[in-house]
C-alpha cells in the first residue's frame, strides 16, 4: 500500500475489483493484481483540461489512476468558470493543465498529474507511446482528427502494447456522446465525421451585399471589415476591445439595413463559434468517459461498444449503439474513397468540393497524383509554380479511374480518392 | 460607410459585465429569465455523499441561490476516498456536511451553503415545517422508511417543494422527480411555428397579389422570398381549381412545376426554395394536436383570478384559436431565406405587424391582468407550451399493473428499477439473491396472473442477472464515475425544473453503466 493510500481509501471500488459480476470478462483476475495494475502502473493521458478534463481529471483521481498526463493549450478565461471546476477567479489568465494538475494532486494526495501546456501536435510518437489509455475531452473537430489519426498510425501488428484504446466525449448545451474506439479494430474519429452537424456558413456574396440577418451584420464586420479597416493586424476573438469594436460596426451596418438583433453577446458567439457549455452535461460525459477507462483498464466489466449519445433537452433520451468501421475510412479503412466528378470541374472547384464534403471536411488540401503534382498549398515557391493548374480542368491532369492523393498540414495522413468522371 | 457613425457608440455601455461574462455558456440555454430562476432557488440535499456533492456541484457552479446540506454524519476513511468535496485524510472524522458545503461554497463566490448537522428523521418527528422554504430536495440512497416518509409530507400539499429520490448502486443508479404540476411556456422546442403560407393573412396576400411577376425588374424577380412566391403561386392556383390547395400527388407535382416555371432565369435559387417548400401549401395550419389537448386541462375548468398566470394565459390562447383562422398566434421569427435586404426586412415587417395585431386580440380575451413580457413570451412560445403531471414518489411499486406493463414494454430499465426497489425493500445489509428476487416479484402481481413472457423475462433473465450483479458486489458502493454520472443527469433535470425551461422526465430514469445506457420506466 503506498503512503497515501489510508484503509478503506477505495472500500467502494475494491467492491468490484474484488468480485467479479455477472456481465465481467472471464479473463477477469479479481484482487490485487488489477488493483496494483490500475494505482501503480497504469499511465493515461488526458487531452484538454477544460470543461470535460477539468471533470476527466477528477473522476481518474478519485478512482485510483495515480499517473496522469494532461496537455492543453489554452489559458483560463472567466467564462470557464460557470462548469470548469478546478479554476477560481484568481487563475484566470493562468495556463488550465498546470492550474488544473496542481488542484487535482493537492485534493486528492498521491496522485500525480504531468501538464503539459501546449499543443498535441508538438510531441511525437515516443511520447503517446508510453500511455495504456488515452482520453480526449475537446472542443476542436481538428485536434480529434489528428489524435485519433495518430493513435491509429501507431498500430503496430507485431506489438500487442501500441494499441492505445481512445475514449471520446464532446458535449454541446444538453447535449453530448462518448465513445470508445481501438484504433484499428474499432470505427475511429475519422470513420464518423459525417455525423458532424454541418456548420452554418454564410455566402460572402450575402455577407457583402443582401444582409438579412443579424448574423451577416457581424460576419460582414469580422471577414470584410476588420481586414479592410486593420490591414494585417490578426484578430484577437478573446479581446474584449476587437469585439467591441465589431460589435459597433455591425451594429451600425445594421442600423442602416433596418435589421435588428445585434447584440455583443450574439457577436462574441458567431465570431468566436461560441457552443452553450454546462457543469453538468460535461459531468455525465466525463464520467462515461472515466468510466469506460476504468472497466477497459481493470476488465472489470464489460465496456461501452462503441458509441453513447445523449440528448437531455426534451426527458433525458440516450442511445447506445455500435458505430460502424468504414472500410474507405481514409485514416483506418485502407482502400481508397470513390469520387464521381463532373468532366468539366476545375480544379480550383474540385479543391472547393472537398472543404465542402461532409465526410471529408478538409482545410487547405493539397493534391497529387501518383506522378506528379496537382497543387500544393505551401511552400510558396511550389504554390506558384502548381497555381496555374487550379484553372485546368480535373480530366485534364487525372485519367479515368486515376488516384488522387489529398494531404493537409493540419492532418497526420493522406486522403486517398478514386476519381471517375460523369 | 457608417463606420465612423458607428465609432461614436461606445462599445463600453454595452459590453458585458463580469457576472455575465461568468455565466456567458449558459445565459446562451436559459437567458436572463432562467438565470434569475435559478438565483432565487433554496435547494435542500439530504446527505453528503459522492452523489450528493456530485449534483451540487453541477448546481452551485451555474449559480442557484442557497443550499443547506443536511447530514450529521462524520467523514470516514471511506468517504474520504470517494469524494471530490472532502479534502483526503484531513477531513476524518469532521463533520461531512459542513466539509462538503466549505468545499462547495468555493466554487461560487454568489451561492449561499449551509450544513445541518441535524438528523433527518429529527427534523420530521419535531419539525415539519422545516421543508417548507426550500424549491427542491434532494435525497440520495435514503434509508427506505425515512425516504416514504419525507416523500408522504413533500406530497401534502401543493406548495411544498418538489422532491428528487436518487438511488445508486455500483455501476446502476436511478431517480424519481416528484412533483404535482410542472408547465413550461419555452421548452425550446425544435420544430418551428407556422409560416401560415396556407392561410396567408390579408396584407401577406395582398402583398403577394400586387407583385407583377412578369413585368418585374430581373434582379427583384431573383429576389422575392419564397414565402411570397408561394402565397401567390397558391393563390393563383386555388382562383383555377375551386378554391382548393393541390390535393393529389399529381397536382402537387404539377403545382411544383408550375413554381419552376415562374423562373426567368435558370439560377434563381429563390425560385428553388420556393419548390423545396412548396409543401407548406397543402399542410394545413392548426393548433397542434398537443397543444388542444391543453385546452382539455382541468384547471382550466376551474379558473380563479388567483389560479396560476399560466392557465389563465392558456385559456386565452383556447379562446383566440376558437376565432377564424384557428390556429395559434402568428410569430414574428422569420427563418433565413434568399432574398435581398429590402425584400426580406419588408417580409419581415408584414409579419411582425400582423403578430402584433393577433397579440392584441389575445390579451383582449385574457381575463386578468398579465405583464406584458410574460403574454409575450407566452405567445412567441405556444407552439411548444407543456403542462406535466407528476406522480407520487413510490405509488408505481404500490401498482403491480402498471409495473407488469413498464416490465412488458421496457423489460431492461425495469429489471434495474425493480432491483434497486428490492434492495430498498430488503434490510439486512447483506442481502441474498433469493431474498431480493423475492422482494422484486413481491412488487409484481401473483405469479398466477402473469402472461408467461413476463416471468421469462424478468424473473428468469433481466432480474437475476441483475440481482446478482447487485449482491454480490456490495449493494451500496458509491463509485467515483457512477456518482458524477448521477450527478450530471439529476443536475440538468433539476435545471430544468427551476428554469421552467426544457421538458424534464417523466418516471424514474434508469442507468447501467456496464453497457453504458439511460432508459426510463
Amino acid at each position: 500500500m503506498a503512503a497515501a493510500d489510508w484503509q478503506d481509501r477505495y472500500y467502494d471500488i475494491d467492491q468490484i475489483l474484488d468480485t467479479p459480476g455477472p456481465r465481467t470478462d472471464p479473463a477477469f483476475l479479481a484482487g490485487d493484481g488489477v488493483k496494483d495494475f490500475l494505482r501503480n502502473q497504469a499511465k493515461i493521458l488526458v487531452i484538454g483540461a477544460g470543461g470535460l478534463g477539468c471533470e476527466i481529471l477528477a473522476n481518474l483521481a478519485l478512482t485510483g489512476f495515480k499517473d496522469i498526463h494532461v496537455i492543453d493549450m489554452d489559458t483560463i478565461d472567466i467564462s470557464n468558470l460557470n462548469r470548469q471546476f478546478l479554476f477560481r477567479q484568481k487563475d484566470v489568465g493562468q495556463p488550465k493543465a498546470t492550474v488544473a494538475a496542481e488542484f487535482i494532486m493537492k485534493r486528492v494526495p498521491g496522485c500525480k498529474v504531468t501538464p503539459y501546456f501546449g499543443k498535441i501536435q508538438d510531441k511525437d510518437d515516443d511520447y503517446y507511446m508510453q500511455f495504456n489509455l488515452v482520453i480526449c475531452g475537446l472542443d476542436s473537430v481538428e485536434a480529434r482528427r489528428w489524435m485519433s489519426a495518430t493513435l491509429v498510425n501507431l498500430v503496430d501488428p507485431e506489438n500487442p502494447e501500441s494499441l492505445k484504446p481512445l475514449i471520446d466525449g464532446g458535449t454541446e448545451g444538453f447535449k453530448g456522446q462518448a465513445r470508445v474506439i481501438l484504433p484499428t479494430i474499432t470505427s475511429c474519429y475519422e470513420c464518423s465525421l459525417d455525423m458532424l452537424n454541418k456548420q452554418t456558413v454564410f455566402p460572402i456574396c450575402t455577407i457583402a451585399n443582401t444582409p438579412r440577418l443579424p448574423e451577416h451584420c457581424i460576419e460582414w464586420a469580422s471577414v470584410l471589415e476588420w481586414p479592410r479597416v486593420h490591414g494585417d493586424k490578426p484578430k484577437d476573438t478573446d479581446d474584449p476591445e476587437h469585439i467591441g469594436w465589431l460589435y459597433t460596426v455591425a451594429a451600425a451596418r445594421a442600423k442602416e439595413f433596418n435589421i435588428e438583433g445585434v447584440t455583443w453577446a450574439l457577436t462574441q458567439g458567431v465570431v468566436k463559434n461560441i457552443i452553450p457549455a454546462i457543469a453538468s452535461t460535461n459531468a455525465i460525459i466525463a464520467a462515461s468517459c472515466c468510466n469506460e477507462a476504468f472497466k477497459i483498464a481493470t476488465s472489470s466489466a464489460a465496456y461501452l461498444n462503441n458509441y453513447f449519445m445523449l440528448i437531455g433537452t426534451d426527458g433525458v433520451y440516450s442511445y447506445t449503439f455500435e458505430h460502424e468501421k468504414r472500410d474507405d475510412c481514409p485514416v483506418c479503412g485502407g482502400e481508397a474513397l470513390d469520387l464521381s466528378i463532373s468532366a468539366e470541374l476545375t480544379v480550383e472547384e474540385f479543391i472547393d468540393l472537398l472543404i465542402e464534403r461532409q465526410d471529408i471536411q478538409i482545410k487547405k488540401p493539397s493534391l497529387s497524383t501518383p506522378t506528379a503534382q496537382i497543387y500544393f498549398q505551401s511552400p510558396p515557391q511550389l504554390e506558384e509554380a502548381t497555381r496555374p493548374n487550379l484553372k485546368k480542368k480535373v480530366k485534364e491532369l487525372v485519367p479515368q479511374d486515376g488516384e488522387v492523393t489529398v494531404t493537409s498540414t493540419s492532418l497526420p495522413f493522406s486522403l486517398s480518392l478514386r476519381i471517375s468522371y460523369t | 460607410m457608417a463606420t465612423s457613425e458607428a465609432m461614436d457608440m461606445t462599445a463600453a455601455e454595452v459590453a458585458p459585465d463580469s457576472k455575465t461574462r461568468r455565466y456567458d455558456r449558459q445565459l446562451r440555454l436559459w437567458a436572463a429569465s432562467g438565470q434569475s430562476a435559478l438565483e432565487n432557488s433554496r435547494l435542500l440535499v439530504i446527505s453528503a455523499s459522492a452523489t450528493s456533492t456530485s449534483v451540487l456541484k453541477n448546481l452551485v457552479l451555474p449559480g442557484i441561490g442557497h443550499f443547506t446540506i443536511l447530514d450529521p454524519a462524520t467523514v470516514t476513511p471511506r468517504d474520504a476516498g470517494n469524494n471530490f468535496f472532502l479534502e483526503g485524510q484531513s477531513s476524518i472524522g469532521k463533520s461531512r456536511a459542513e466539509e462538503a458545503v466549505r468545499l462547495l461554497a468555493e466554487l461560487n463566490e454568489g451561492v449561499e451553503g449551509k450544513a445541518d448537522t441535524s438528523s433527518l428523521e429529527q427534523i420530521l418527528d419535531n419539525n415539519p415545517g422545516y421543508f417548507a422554504s426550500f424549491t427542491l430536495v434532494i435525497a440520495h440512497n435514503l434509508e427506505s422508511k425515512l425516504l416514504e416518509r419525507l416523500s408522504t409530507l413533500l406530497w401534502a400539499d401543493d406548495t411544498l417543494p418538489i422532491l428528487v429520490a436518487v438511488n445508486s448502486a455500483g455501476f446502476l443508479g436511478e431517480f424519481h422527480i416528484q412533483f404535482h404540476e410542472h408547465t413550461i411556456v419555452d421548452s425550446h422546442s425544435e420544430t418551428a411555428p407556422s409560416l401560415r403560407i396556407d392561410k396567408a393573412f390579408p396584407a401577406l396576400a395582398d402583398y403577394a397579389a400586387s407583385l407583377d411577376f412578369k413585368n418585374m425588374d430581373p434582379t427583384d424577380h431573383t429576389h422575392v422570398p419564397y414565402v411570397i412566391i408561394l402565397v401567390r403561386a397558391l393563390a393563383d392556383w386555388k382562383a383555377t381549381h375551386d378554391g382548393k390547395s393541390p390535393q393529389t400527388t399529381a397536382e402537387k407535382k404539377q403545382f411544383k412545376e408550375g413554381v419552376l416555371a415562374m423562373k426567368i432565369k435558370i439560377d434563381e435559387e429563390n425560385f428553388d426554395e420556393a419548390e423545396a417548400q412548396a409543401y407548406r401549401c397543402w399542410t394545413e395550419t392548426r393548433v397542434p394536436s398537443e397543444i388542444t389537448a391543453l385546452f382539455q386541462d382541468p384547471q382550466l375548468s376551474n379558473l380563479s383570478p388567483t389560479s396560476p398566470p399560466f392557465f389563465h394565459l392558456l385559456d386565452a390562447l383556447r379562446k383566440f384559436t376558437l376565432q377564424p383562422p384557428h390556429t395559434l398566434p402568428l410569430t414574428s421569427t422569420l427563418p433565413d431565406m434568399k432574398a435581398n435586404t429590402a425584400s426580406y426586412i419588408h417580409l419581415q415587417k408584414l409579419y411582425k405587424t400582423r403578430a402584433e395585431e393577433e397579440k392584441a386580440t389575445f390579451k383582449s380575451v385574457l381575463a386578468v391582468p398579465i405583464d406584458d413580457a410574460t403574454v409575450d413570451t407566452f405567445v412567441k412560445n405556444a407552439h411548444g407550451l407543456k403542462v406535466l403531471r407528476g406522480k407520487r414518489y413510490g405509488s408505481l411499486n404500490t401498482n403491480p399493473a402498471a409495473l407488469a406493463s413498464a416490465v412488458a414494454s421496457s423489460p431492461k430499465a425495469t429489471a434495474i428499477h425493480l432491483a434497486i426497489s428490492a434492495l430498498a425493500a430488503v434490510s439486512s445489509p447483506q442481502p441474498t439473491v433469493e431474498a431480493l428476487t423475492a422482494a422484486a416479484q413481491a412488487l409484481l402481481p401473483p405469479g398466477s396472473e402473469l402472461p408467461e413472457e413476463f416471468s421469462d423475462a424478468v424473473g428468469e433473465v433481466f432480474v437475476l442477472i441483475i440481482l446478482t450483479c447487485l449482491s454480490a458486489r456490495s449493494p451500496n458502493a458509491d463509485l467515483p464515475n457512477s456518482a458524477a454520472f448521477l450527478g450530471g443527469l439529476v443536475a440538468q433535470e433539476v435545471i430544468k425544473m427551476i428554469t421552467k425551461q426544457y421538458v424534464p422526465i417523466d418516471g424514474y430514469c434508469v442507468v447501467d453503466l456496464v453497457e453504458t445506457w439511460t432508459g426510463m420506466v
